[in-house]
């Protein structure tokens, strides 16, 4: 079998070092690939680009790792259906390279696109600012191709947007991680470039006031494709970003000026760099968390979330308010206090189903914090869904919520 | 034997009559709740769609989450399978009871029981109709976007359960973008809480897998469904053309452009024939015609609908008609929206088919359609929903002509299976439910189903929810296919290398 080969540093997942890895170059490949390591009974952790290898747990068991990275091709593209099917270990950023000279776009806009891949994304349920627009990956994906625990190929959804025949396998595999099977190829619908791109900036902003500026943008019928609050010092500045046809971009940036008089509206270079801000301020330091709670709470969220920032080095907060999100990020410094700031916000965010996640932890704050909290509260079925699928809980074991 | 059959059989060597069965539920939900009168068991032997008829040995109506709950526990022991049931309005077959079943209607829970605007949701019991939702927060300026033609009479439970579509959800999505959190009560009579009003619960997202899982997985008893602001400005236009041809490009072109219309639905010349009959509309006697609707800010929106008449003008549009004011607007998606029975005027019977196929492909699968009705002697009428290329063909036959339903259905079955051959699906919004169940072996390989198979049995181990309907073949759980057995050349090779 090609593409197997001796593991090297880089291949270790949250510490552990596996025993063999694998880069498989063609779905006959993967299938081989997960048939041999079915007859091993090894453990696998499937690895993208590895940007999103830090969240939740770390696996239970890892013998092998298998790379998607050699998986990197356009499978289909037709621009008039607005589909693309590209295998897993693609990553965003080729992908929409591949894209854009049809006038088209994935309409996701996860961190690290020239190292995310759209496997991994999906796997790990990775957006960024536009999801305020466009969702989710789940909103997205159209079609998926698994090889199961048991190296069989399996297909759910299909190439056309619109489709109700089957149980909904590629929405179910969105955020499973790797532990349902691997995902060797995902079809997605496709979104039209925007002719035009505005963004208007308010500084200065209490969580209240960002809560009540992007509730009036809302309500004001205005349809942003962002919007996101970046901590600076103890207030927060909040973008609000429109996308579309020239006319409709202006039209609703100047109303949206009009709202707020400290607004600044910002286009061009200025208007990237701002976003790339965005993404740096979320992506700082060595700890990385997620809250999500009903839009709403944003100042008791924030409230909850201020101990954990405090404990952190270079602490800071994004804020997603028509999400109901807000991602904390910085540097060890105390991981008992950390720890104990991260236990004592979760019951504060648990009204709604709210929760907070770890994207990313250090060894010492996982000894003393789970990445997950609870177990979600339908944690048998998924216990029950996990055994269908991964028998012997070979595919990623204990990296998700409930030690599944 | 299969699964529906053996539990059907079970329950009836085990000698669990209906009148046991009966008494039991009874204690439950009160005697008035449950039906075993024949004749008013009549109105359960199918949904909307109304051929392939079966008696249901009794319904239940529970009145909330326990009592679902308490039947559920009563039909498990007594190995009685469950075909939960909404409105009734499906096009699949897929509240078509089994033999010896027990019909769980949900039309008594019909209460809205929250409302969030502030968060933008509402928590509805599954008996809710669809508009309700709708009209219980349009005051506020929300609306629940999902809107099959059905709406003012299926329910949100029905919705969920078939991934309900309609018009506009090429811009905004099917039901499961816009459930937040569902309670369910699984097989085993236990009720879980999937999803919340807050976004990315940790876990497997099992809503993903509820919304659309035809109530093969439970009983779905609370719904959250996402309300959306209502858009600031819709402007609708109305376009007619020569033939299919003409439209289709227009369509092509219009999505080409960079627009995402909040709709866009074609009618051929016979289903312009029949909403003209049904509504007394004054559309003219052409080969094809679009009505669009493009939604969201002012300025966008002149915009979009001012270069969509351009290109669809371009495209070799005989007329263009923007309605005046709300109510011919209204008017003119009546003639959309009622194009199905409108067929009734047409015709004495007719079938209403559900595909999905590549929307660039339109006037190609159109005139295989047009060929397909020759070679079969009978008219078929298309009115679909252009943008996301869900075709809804409607074969027009004659009940009382013999052999004609047979011919009918087999020209339905050859144009499902035309969207297949030509990449897209048996169904992009009716479901699979009993009808189209033989033909998921088609679009679907056996490895496939399979998976879908362990999903469900995730869920319902014990094949107790609606059995029979999207799977061709049915399975019991834990009967897995076998172990993995490699090949011996594949372990020597791998040996050497590990």
């Amino acid at each position: 079998m090609s593409g197997v080969r001796a593991p090297v540093d880089g291949d270790a997942v949250l510490g552990l070092s596996p025993r063999v890895a694998l880069e498989p170059a063609s779905l006959d490949e993967a299938a081989d690939a997960m048939r041999a390591l079915a007859r091993d009974r090894a453990a696998v952790t499937f690895v993208g680009g590895g940007t999103d290898l830090e969240l939740g747990a770390p696996p239970a068991r890892l013998d092998a790792v298998l790379h998607t990275r050699r998986l990197d091709r356009v499978r289909e593209h037709a621009p008039a259906d607005q589909i693309v099917a590209v295998e897993a270990g693609m990553t965003v950023a080729a992908l929409q390279r591949h894209l854009a000279p049809h006038g088209q776009r994935l309409a996701l806009d996860p961190p690290h696109p020239e190292r995310a891949t759209v496997g991994g994304v999906v796997a790990a349920n990775a957006f960024g600012p536009r999801r305020t627009r466009f969702g989710t990956v789940r909103d997205l994906v159209i079609g998926v191709t698994i090889v199961r625990a048991d190296g069989v190929v399996a297909r759910g959804g299909g190439k056309v947007v619109k489709n109700v025949a089957g149980f909904d396998l590629p929405r179910l595999l969105c955020g499973s991680l790797g532990s349902l099977g691997l995902l060797a190829e995902v079809v997605f619908r496709l979104h039209p470039l925007p002719e035009a791109s505005a963004t208007v900036a308010v500084p200065g902003l209490a969580p209240a006031e960002v809560r009540a500026l992007a509730r009036a943008a809302l309500d004001a019928r205005l349809d942003p494709v962002a919007m996101a609050a970046l901590q600076e010092g103890d207030r927060f500045r909040l973008a609000i970003r429109f996308e579309g046809f020239g006319p409709g971009v202006h039209e609703q940036a100047e109303r949206l000026l009009a709202l707020d008089a400290r607004g600044e509206r910002i286009e061009g270079a200025d208007e990237a760099a701002l976003w790339a801000r965005h993404d740096a301020l979320r992506l700082a330091g060595d700890v990385r968390a997620k809250a999500a709670f009903p839009p709403a709470a944003l100042e008791g969220a924030v409230r909850a979330l201020e101990p954990v920032v405090a404990t952190l080095a270079a602490g800071a907060l994004v804020l997603h308010p028509a999400l109901g999100i807000a991602f904390v990020a910085g540097t060890l410094s105390r991981a008992e206090a950390t720890g104990r700031a991260i236990a004592a916000a979760r019951p504060a965010l648990r009204p709604g189903n709210g929760s907070l996640v770890l994207a990313a932890a250090p060894a010492a704050l996982r000894a003393v914090a789970d990445p997950w909290g609870d177990p979600p509260p339908a944690v048998e079925v998924m216990r029950r869904l996990k055994r269908e699928l991964d028998p012997d809980g070979r595919l990623a074991p204990g990296r998700l919520a409930g030690g599944i | 034997m299969t699964a529906r059959s053996a539990a059907g059989e079970a329950a009836r060597r085990e000698g669990v009559g209906a009148r046991s069965l009966a008494r039991q539920l009874a204690g439950i939900v009160g005697p008035r709740n449950v039906v075993v009168d024949p004749a008013e068991l009549l109105v359960y032997e199918c949904d909307g769609l109304t051929h392939g008829r079966v008696c249901p040995e009794l319904v239940v109506l529970p009145g909330s989450t326990e009592e679902v709950a308490a039947v559920v526990r009563v039909a498990r022991d007594a190995n009685v399978p469950l075909v939960p049931r909404g409105a009734g309005t499906g096009l699949s077959g897929g509240a078509r009871p089994v033999p010896g079943c027990a019909v769980v209607s949900l039309s008594r829970m019909r209460r809205i029981l929250a409302l969030d605007l502030e968060n933008g949701w509402a928590r509805v019991e599954p008996g809710v109709i669809n508009l309700d939702v709708t009209r219980a927060v349009a005051g506020d300026g929300f609306y629940y976007a999902p809107d099959p033609s059905s709406q003012s009479v299926c329910s949100i439970g029905g919705n969920v359960a078939e991934n309900s579509g309609g018009a506009h959800c090429l811009k905004y999505g099917f039901t499961t973008n816009h459930v937040l959190a569902a309670r369910v009560v699984l097989s085993d009579g236990a009720v879980v809480d999937l999803g919340g009003p807050a976004p990315d619960a940790p876990g497997y997202d099992l809503l993903a897998a509820l919304v659309g899982s035809e109530g093969m997985l439970g009983v779905v008893t609370e719904v959250t469904v996402r309300l959306l602001r209502k858009p600031e400005t819709t402007r609708t236009f109305f376009a007619t053309f020569p033939s299919t041809d003409e439209a289709g490009a227009a369509v092509s072109g219009i999505i080409a452009a960079g627009i995402l219309p909040a709709a866009i639905e074609m009618m051929d010349r016979l289903a312009i024939v029949a909403a003209k009959a049904a509504t007394g509309l004054d559309w003219p006697d052409v080969g094809a015609a679009l009505l669009m609707d493009a939604d969201g800010p002012r300025a966008e929106v002149e915009h979009v609908s001012a270069r969509a008449i351009e290109i669809a003008r371009a495209a070799g549009a005989l007329e263009v008609r923007v309605p005046r004011d709300e109510a011919e607007r209204q008017l003119m998606w009546k003639g959309r929206k009622s194009a199905f029975a409108a067929v009734g005027r047409i015709s004495p019977s007719y079938l209403v088919e559900d595909g999905v196929i590549p929307r660039s492909e339109i006037a190609r699968v159109l005139r295989d359609i047009a060929r397909l009705a020759d070679e079969a002697g009978l008219r078929v009428a298309n009115v679909f929903h252009a943008g996301d290329g869900n075709l809804h063909p409607l074969v027009l036959y004659d009940a009382r002509v013999p052999g004609e339903e047979e011919r009918a259905a087999r020209l339905g079955g050859e144009i499902l299976r035309l969207c297949i051959r030509y990449g897209g699906s048996i169904t992009g919004e009716h479901g699979v439910g009993a009808e189209k169940a033989a033909y998921m072996a088609e679009q679907f390989g056996p490895d496939d189903l399979d998976t879908m198979q362990r999903v469900r049995c995730a869920f319902d181990g014990a094949a107790l929810m609606n059995p029979g309907k999207v799977f061709p073949t049915p399975r019991l759980c834990g009967e897995k296919p076998g172990p993995y057995r490699p090949h011996p050349a594949e372990v020597a090779g791998l040996a050497e290398r590990w």
